[in-house]
């Protein structure tokens, strides 16, 4: 006889822990296991039988692995975490007793952990972390666009800001965004980097509140993480791309609100040499930082001149710019698309990796608008489209509204397009420059531009010219295999439509439907008719509907095909019912839930093939009435 | 309550000296609250539980049990209280302004300040207490002398303890929780008196006793006179007062002027260090020197595999779009219906929007929601890998051969034979297939031709039929009918001349075996040959009586033996024709036998009752095995011809295929019937059998069983038959197969019987 089995010892009641366990076993507090988990990414798992890794208690809790928790037991930001901890109970111990000093140093001393581990653990490779990247740059940009407050500080949201226009420029510089969808929860973009396919979606440009329930402390933990990830990622595509991580900053430019345009792409002369070069760099601005900008700032607050005490950072950044021409050799005229052998000069600034060559914009419709320029209108957002035709190798230049930085102005003559999204407005005071540009351009509406990228080449501007009803806007996403398709004409719709037709027809003239109506009751009858004797009858029945031969047997014949083939079907449906009934219960439920799905979707289908029908028959009616 | 009771005391031992000729002077209205009575009142019925409770205990005393019998003899006391409380109320105006005046009033009997001869400092000095008649509060007067003792000693008795003459002080009444209640509202004292336990009532507190709680309350010392701020009084400072010689005679340590060596040691060590480098005294600790972002893949990534990435959202489709085809728009009443649903339930969280320019794009306003909800999903949901299945639904049903190949069977009615509305329970198919005879509820046994449907003849019975069942011998012709506790043998009539002799032959056989010694329980009964005639029966058989008639008769194979099943205990009774004898074979069974049956080729004999099917050898009389069918209970059970198929039908839609050489778990559960199955049955050539239903349909199924032991049976469904009607929830009741054809006889609660062909 075997060793006696205890209960417990083994199985899934020793491989699943609950949080509260878990908790316990980490002796740390929820709001640090959340925090924990957030950024080494564990999440709960199903087990199987939750009573048996439970203790047969069937409550309803959430399950880790033990050995995720055992993971996180090692786990140094766990360790700093209660450094933190003790730290906080001696800084607030030293508030209390008014001893200033000691604060002070605690407070110089005080424990902050890195994640550079995490990222290197939850993320072995490159493309691993590229392809995560997803919900880490929907976080920037919303952050990027949200106003700062208590809980939200302003230089979290620079950092976001400049993260997302590193994305940005990122992408522009290796045309490699893919796909647009103007949505109404904001604007999806997809872009293919390294092969690995990345979608985000960016807030229209209107000031987000955070609402009461969102527990903003749980956004800004990933957030943490988030900003981490980007900023490792950002640092490899650009060096691998022979860049400078991080781009220059222009302070003059971004206070005028240049936004992507702030930043300058430098290229890195030597691409080996740069990272270092950028290191000590940094090490540098980290010494000025601590004194002399400090200083400077606060003399500038004093004096008013300038009201944020956020200029500290550029006044750094432009003093490592001009450390950074030591090194660097400057390239720093804008990054323009239309100089396009940027990107072969940098494959010979580094050596062809497989990764660098993949960056190499791929196809024509990567540069699909190179040969035009656009002129950005008051009333568009210029973020949106500048990214895009930036990213699509095309010019863009943009009224002082919109903010600075623009390339050329309204009067340029190499402007070919005008995005422009108001209605027409004659006005009669025109002057003939204007007249002449008007003829020259095209105005056309935002939503040309986004359609044009996903079909991946220029439509006709008739379709969206200046006041005009769009046609629809479709997701280039695709939808499942059997949804319904807005562009293809509706199946099955003829023959529905045929018997519309002909009830039309009905309608219209009295002596036809006299004619119809028994002729439609004798096919049946003809169709039903199992012996001659009833055939003969049906027949008789047509001809005194006034239907010649002919066309009659045509007809029955017809009719006798479309009942058998009916009969043939509901015998093997019946047939099929049948034999459900041998199926085991596993596999009539799966069967059961498959059947629901097809039968939802197609009723979906079906609802929005009716709804087009009707209106479509509305529009065709309100034409003819017109 | 029991802080009450302590000031009391307190107050008692205070109440000497000059001031005693005060009368006992009203209470008075306190600017503070004391919430004596609030408690008590409250705490009433928990008081009750408390007493009760320990009364069976040995009477310790304790203070709790103390205080808790004063409440609960408070609300007694309040009727006499009131009576007090008038003759007071006039006093209590004249004292009223006394008690606000702290300096006028004394409680406490008035202390001189003396300058003392000794120290030459002042003193307070209390006037002496004169040891007479007066000067003890025991000597005041309270009627009750017991003394400090637990006074729930008293619960039970009348009176609450002695007086000093050795009377008995009588309990005071109390009035109940309503006199409690208007004391409070109309006596103004009422809140500041306090329960007297040694008296069992409620006392008003005097001015005194008031002014205490008041300080207590303040956190103030109870003594109205004492002074927190007396002068100091200097003993060792100031002139003259100095102390010029030293306390020790030790002289004074060398540390005390000499700097510490090993401090300067400690001190030098860590100078050193600075000066070497090793510490740097004002490093940036918290500014880390590392750069904030490297290369961190640039070395070999480690051989563990990656976590698996979260899943995505899935990506937008056409309705998202800010301008999407119109058809997408909702409807007014798919809006409302949207609105309407839990937003955890919706199938969109959007409603579809068309605006007709970007410009006019709003923002939306649950973006951060969604973020945030996409970050809870990613801590906190727990996440199950799943494969996704590629598969066309229809490949999951099972692929068998088309009915059409495997005929023939029975598809349609050929006939149907009414039974004046009566439910006909019971029928049975005669050995060479020509007749049928059915029993109903009525009583009336009714033989009639399958073919044609012509009734032959009928037999009416007083009560209602059990059972019929033919017996399957082919050279004799009879069939027995059960009713009551009887089971009749009856021979149809037109039999012809060699057979109708067989038959008779059979039930009356020349020479009977003798009598048991031991009268059975059974009675056998025969008609004299002579009278013997198709009108009647022929022999009967009188079971020990019951209230129903016995539900079930199965023959033997070869027709000498019969088994019947009646309610109740030892209701299973197997019957020798040719013997005339009958014996119960179980002494005991477990549970309630359902029904039986007789093995086709072995001495086997199953019994099914409620749940379960036993397996016995008769010869050997041992139970085989015990077959479960996991029926919560079992309807209807037959045996395949071969022997080793069993199908059982249960109420609860189910029926069991059961392979008894393979194990004594079915080998398939079929569930198809929307209700109770009432009846199977294994057709004795063909491969087919046959089940019917509360549902009132038929179900006849292709049953081919293979003589290898490696191939499974292969179970075809081929048909439902319906036509029966369902009548009061009951359906279609027997079915029977027509030996050597492939037809089918079915009878209903709705009094037809059909039978079906191919």
């Amino acid at each position: 006889m075997g060793r006696l089995k205890q209960k417990g010892k083994a199985g899934a009641a020793k491989a699943y822990m609950t949080r509260s366990i878990a908790i316990k076993k980490l002796q740390c507090s929820l709001a640090d296991f959340r925090r924990l988990c957030i950024l080494k990414g564990i999440y709960p798992r199903e087990p199987r039988n939750r009573k048996k890794a439970n203790k047969g208690s069937s409550a309803p809790t959430n399950f880790y692995y033990a050995k995720d928790i055992a993971y996180l037991a090692h786990e140094p930001v766990l360790r700093k975490l209660r450094e933190h901890k003790a730290f906080a109970k001696k800084l607030s111990r030293a508030l209390g007793r008014g001893e200033w000093s000691s604060a002070k140093s605690l407070e110089e001393n005080k424990p902050v952990y890195r994640l550079d581990h995490i990222i290197k653990e939850r993320y072995p490779t490159f493309i691993d972390a590229v392809r995560d990247i997803d919900d880490a740059l929907c976080m920037i940009f919303l952050f990027a666009s949200l106003p700062s407050d208590s809980k939200v500080s302003p230089t979290l949201i620079e950092n976001c800001a400049r993260l997302a226009a590193e994305w940005q420029l990122y992408v522009m510089h290796t045309h490699a965004l893919r796909k647009v969808f103007l949505s109404i929860k904001g604007v999806y973009y997809q872009a293919d980097v390294l092969d690995q396919t990345i979608t985000w979606l960016v807030p229209y440009q209107f000031t987000q509140t955070i609402p009461v329930d969102v527990d903003v402390r749980v956004m800004l933990t990933f957030l943490e993480l988030y900003q981490t990830l980007l900023g490792f990622v950002f640092f490899k595509l650009y060096t691998d791309a022979a860049l400078v991580y991080p781009p220059p900053l222009d302070t003059q430019k971004d206070e005028g609100a240049a936004g992507v345009g702030a930043f300058t792409l430098q290229e890195a002369k030597d691409a080996r040499s740069a990272p270092t070069a950028k290191s000590k760099t940094v090490e540098v601005d980290g010494k000025r930082v601590s004194s002399k900008d400090v200083r400077q700032t606060i003399k500038s607050i004093t004096a008013g001149a300038a009201g944020d005490a956020d200029v500290d950072m550029p006044a750094v950044d432009v003093a490592a710019n001009d450390e950074d021409e030591e090194f660097v050799e400057d390239t720093a005229e804008e990054e323009n698309p239309d100089d396009a052998p940027s990107a072969p000069a940098m494959t010979t600034a580094a050596l062809p990796t497989l990764k660098t060559l993949s960056t190499l914009p791929q196809s024509t419709s990567a540069k699909l608008f190179a040969p035009y320029t656009f002129w950005l209108s008051r009333e568009t957002s210029r973020p949106i489209f500048e990214f895009i035709v930036r990213a699509f190798g095309g010019r863009i230049g943009w009224p002082a509204t919109s903010g600075s930085g623009s390339p050329f102005d309204e009067a340029d003559d190499s402007i070919t397009h005008v995005i422009i999204d108001r209605p027409v407005v004659q006005r009669a005071n025109e002057s003939e420059e204007e007249r002449e540009h008007r003829r020259r351009r095209k105005y056309v509406q935002p939503q040309w531009v986004v359609d044009c990228v996903n079909a991946g080449k220029i439509l006709l501007e008739d379709l969206y010219a200046q006041g005009k009803t769009l046609p629809p806007h479709l997701s280039p996403f695709g939808e499942r295999a059997d949804a319904y398709d807005p562009t293809a004409g509706i199946a099955g719709a003829d023959e529905d439509e045929e018997m519309e037709d002909e009830e039309e027809v009905v309608e219209g003239g009295s002596d036809e439907e006299e004619e119809a109506r028994p002729l439609k009751a004798a096919l049946k009858a003809a169709a039903t008719a199992e012996d001659a004797a009833a055939l003969r009858a049906a027949e008789l029945a047509a001809e005194a509907a006034g239907v010649d031969f002919g066309t009659f047997e045509k007809e029955s014949k017809k009719a006798q095909k479309k009942a058998k083939k009916a009969e043939v079907t509901k015998e093997d449906e019946t047939e099929q019912n049948m034999n459900k009934m041998m199926m085991s219960n596993k596999q009539r439920k799966l069967y059961e839930r498959m059947k629901y799905g097809e039968k939802k979707r197609a009723a979906e289908r079906q609802d929005l093939e009716q709804k087009k029908r009707t209106i479509e028959k509305e529009k065709k009616r309100r034409s003819k009435a017109s | 309550m029991v802080a009450a009771v302590e000031v009391k005391k307190y107050s008692k031992k205070r109440k000497a000296g000059p001031q005693e000729g005060i009368p006992a002077s009203p209470p008075s209205a306190f600017p503070q609250e004391v919430g004596l009575e609030m408690g008590s009142e409250d705490e009433g019925e928990e008081v009750d539980e408390d007493s009760d409770g320990e009364v069976e205990e040995f009477p310790e005393i304790d203070t709790s049990s103390d205080t808790d019998d004063e409440e609960y003899a408070a609300n007694g006391a309040s009727s006499e209280d009131e009576e007090e409380g008038d003759e007071q109320d006039e006093e209590g105006d004249e004292e009223y302004g006394d008690l606000t005046d702290e300096e006028d009033h004394h409680i406490f009997p008035q202390a001189k300040t003396i300058i003392s001869d000794i120290t030459g400092q002042p003193k307070r000095v209390y006037p002496e207490i004169e040891p007479d008649y007066d000067s003890d509060s025991s000597t005041e007067e309270t009627p009750n002398r017991v003394g400090n003792i637990p006074m729930h000693w008293y619960d039970d008795l009348p009176h609450v303890g002695y007086d000093i003459n050795g009377k008995k002080v009588l309990r005071p009444a109390r009035g109940d929780e309503l006199d409690k209640f208007l004391k409070t509202v109309e006596d103004p004292e009422s809140w500041t008196s306090a329960f007297d336990k040694n008296l069992q009532m409620d006392k008003p507190l005097t001015p005194e006793e008031l002014d205490i709680i008041r300080r207590l309350q303040e956190s103030e010392n109870p003594d109205a006179n004492y002074d927190p701020y007396e002068p100091m009084v200097e003993w060792f400072t100031g002139k003259g007062k100095e102390e010029v010689m030293p306390i020790s005679a030790a002289p004074e340590p060398k540390r005390r002027w000499i700097p510490s060596k090993w401090e300067k040691q400690k001190v030098m060590k860590i100078v050193r260090a600075i000066r070497q480098g090793r510490i740097l005294p004002n490093k940036p600790k918290t500014a880390s020197a590392a750069p904030q972002f490297y290369a961190i893949w640039n070395d070999e990534p480690s051989n563990a595999p990656a976590p698996l990435p979260a899943p995505k959202p899935r990506l937008p489709g056409h309705a998202e779009s800010y301008n999407p085809p119109e058809e997408y728009l909702p409807t007014e009443e798919e809006r409302k219906k949207w609105e309407e649903t839990d937003p955890e339930d919706r199938e969109r969280d959007f409603l579809p929007q068309k605006y007709s320019a970007l410009r006019l794009v709003p923002a939306y306003d649950q973006f951060i929601k969604e973020r945030f909800s996409r970050q809870l999903d990613l801590y906190l949901a727990p996440r199950v890998q799943r494969v996704k299945l590629q598969i066309n639904p229809e490949s999951l049903i099972p692929k068998l051969p088309s009915p059409s190949s495997l005929r023939p069977f029975p598809v349609y009615r050929s006939l149907q034979v009414p039974h004046e509305a009566k439910r006909v329970r019971t029928l049975s198919v005669s050995p060479d297939g020509g007749w049928v005879v059915t029993g109903d509820e009525g009583g009336v046994v009714r033989l009639w031709e399958v073919i044609v449907g012509k009734e032959v003849k009928r037999w009416t019975f007083k009560s209602k039929v059990g059972a019929v069942e033919w017996c399957p011998r082919t050279d004799v012709s009879f069939f027995a009918v059960a009713i009551e506790a009887h089971i009749h043998f009856i021979i149809p009539p037109n039999l012809p001349g060699p057979i109708l002799a067989a038959t008779q032959n059979a039930l009356a056989p020349a020479n009977l075996p003798p009598a048991p010694s031991v009268p059975s329980a059974v009675k056998w009964t025969s008609v004299p040959a002579a009278q013997s005639s198709s009108d009647t029966p022929v022999l009967a058989l009188n079971l020990p009586s019951s209230p129903e008639p016995p539900k079930q008769l199965v023959w033997h194979r070869k027709g000498d033996y019969l088994a019947s099943v009646s309610e109740g205990q030892a209701g299973v009774w197997i019957h020798q024709v040719s013997r005339r004898h009958s014996q119960a074979p179980f002494k005991k069974v477990k549970g309630a036998v359902q029904l039986v049956l007789f093995h086709p080729s072995k001495p086997h004999f199953f019994v099914a009752t409620q749940r379960y099917v036993r397996m016995y050898n008769l010869a050997e009389q041992t139970l085989l095995k015990t077959l479960m069918p996991g029926i919560r209970w079992i309807s209807s059970m037959d045996v395949h011809p071969s022997g080793d198929h069993l199908i059982v039908g249960g109420y609860d839609k189910k029926l069991c295929w059961f392979d008894l050489e393979l194990s004594d778990k079915p080998y398939k559960i079929l569930r198809y019937h929307a209700r109770a199955l009432r009846s199977v049955h294994f057709h004795p050539t063909y491969p087919l059998f046959a089940s019917s239903s509360d549902d009132g349909s038929i179900q006849v199924f292709h049953a081919r069983v293979y003589n290898d032991l490696m191939t499974n049976p292969l179970i075809v469904p081929l048909k439902i038959l319906r036509g029966h009607d369902v009548k009061d929830g009951l359906g279609v009741f027997a079915v029977r197969w027509v030996p050597r054809q492939p037809w089918l006889v079915s009878a209903g609660a709705d009094g037809q019987v059909s039978v079906w062909c191919s």
